[in-house]
């Protein structure tokens, strides 16, 4: 126990900048990652003595990479569901703002809550953390490991890991199938199997998810890769989540406005 | 002069808060900005919104009311330098709030500005739209 606790020790001290050195022969990705809101531009002005500054937050490890990442798998915009599904995920989209389980503090699942905020590298497991407005989950994730046969579904899954030359590759199943794997109406059965690849590009952390349900998708979907840069803004706790607006909605308009 | 300013400020109004999170447009009317004077009473720092709590006088006859305004979520407001002890000062102290009210007519809405008693104020903006 206690040789697992330096070790960690060592590790979590290193993890700052995401420095480009290698862990075992393999790409370090540890470090802390940029967090991210998906909130528009709004920033917020300080007035203080007749004094005033403006400050925003960075958002874009929340968004599809801008320009085309080397490695990056080909991505599409949407899921392609099988035929019989399409008027379910069109009406829960219609409904979005009052159907989203995030909206009521639900938990985000894979892979919809993104890249870690942090990742710990250890010789034959990662560790992951988290930082959601439904609060703040974990994921400790073998190397080389099997998919435990007798394990409850859950939110967030079973992971397992390999390394796929440089890029570390996560295969994830045995899920809850109450979560959306996207804000679009997009939800799964039990079946969803989600590999997440995680690989740098220089100083940055790339992800990039591909979702297979073949209860529910025609075909496997591969989300854009997201470009998150490393951070010195630690975790901190989660306050508590408290849904309250539900009864104050008037209308069926999407977040978004669309 | 006036007209054009406050025709600026609506514009700001009526496109800021569209947030991941339940509709805005679906709760709060974002063309318009009511103001609210009164106590500061509570502030609750949870997520998914921050709520800050007022007590003013309502209409002629009506008394004190008490009027609750959410925000933008509490990791946002850290990222941008503000805690809960910069609202949570003013506990007991009289302030002035401006926002987005619920489309329901409840005593709701959406906080876009505080200002303190001292003058200082907090407000989200968009961008260079301040300048």
């Amino acid at each position: 126990m206690k040789r697992y606790l330096a070790a960690f020790a060592v590790v979590a001290s290193c993890a700052t900048l995401g420095a480009q050195s290698r862990s075992n022969g393999h790409p370090d990705l540890s470090g802390t990652w940029l967090f991210s809101i998906d909130l528009p531009p709004i920033a917020l002005k300080k007035t203080t003595n007749g004094a005033a500054t403006v400050k925003t937050i960075d958002a874009s490890g929340r968004r599809p990479a801008a320009e085309n990442v080397a490695g990056a798998l080909p991505s599409a915009p949407a899921p392609l569901y099988k035929p019989e599904f399409r008027a379910k995920v069109k009406d829960l989209i219609d409904h979005e703002s009052k159907t989203d389980p995030v909206f009521y503090c639900d938990r985000p699942g894979i892979p919809r809550i993104g890249p870690p905020r942090r990742i710990i590298q250890l010789p034959n497991e990662f560790v992951f953390l988290y930082e959601d407005i439904s609060g703040d989950p974990y994921r400790i994730i073998p190397v080389g490991g099997q998919h435990k046969k007798d394990g409850n579904p859950s939110y967030y899954g079973d992971s397992v890991a390999r390394w796929d030359g440089n890029t570390l590759v996560v295969d994830v199943v045995n899920f809850v199938d109450s979560t959306w794997f996207g804000e679009d109406g997009y939800f799964h059965s039990d079946a969803m199997h989600v590999t997440e690849r995680f690989w740098r590009s220089g100083a940055n952390l790339v992800y990039q998810a591909t979702v297979d349900d073949p209860k529910v998708l025609a075909s496997p979907w591969t989300m854009a890769p997201r470009v998150v840069k490393p951070s010195t803004d630690g975790l901190e706790e989660s306050p508590k989540c408290t849904e309250s607006d539900a009864k104050l909605l008037v209308n069926n308009d999407h977040h978004g406005q669309r | 002069m006036r007209r054009v300013l406050l025709g600026a400020v609506m514009c700001i109004a009526a496109s800021l808060p569209v947030l991941a999170h339940h509709s805005t447009t679906a709760e709060f009317d974002v063309q318009h900005r009511t103001t609210v004077s009164g106590t500061l009473t509570k502030v609750d720092w949870v997520n998914p919104h921050i709520v800050v709590f007022i007590e003013a006088m309502g209409a002629a006859g009506a008394g004190k009311v008490a009027w609750k305004f959410e925000s933008n979520p509490p990791a946002w407001f850290r990222r941008v330098g503000v805690s809960r002890a910069d609202f949570a000062k003013a506990i007991g102290q009289k302030v002035t709030v401006e926002g987005n009210r619920a489309k329901d007519g409840s005593l709701y809405g959406y906080l876009l500005k505080i200002t303190y008693a001292d003058g200082n104020a907090l407000e989200l903006v968009i961008p260079g739209a301040d300048r």
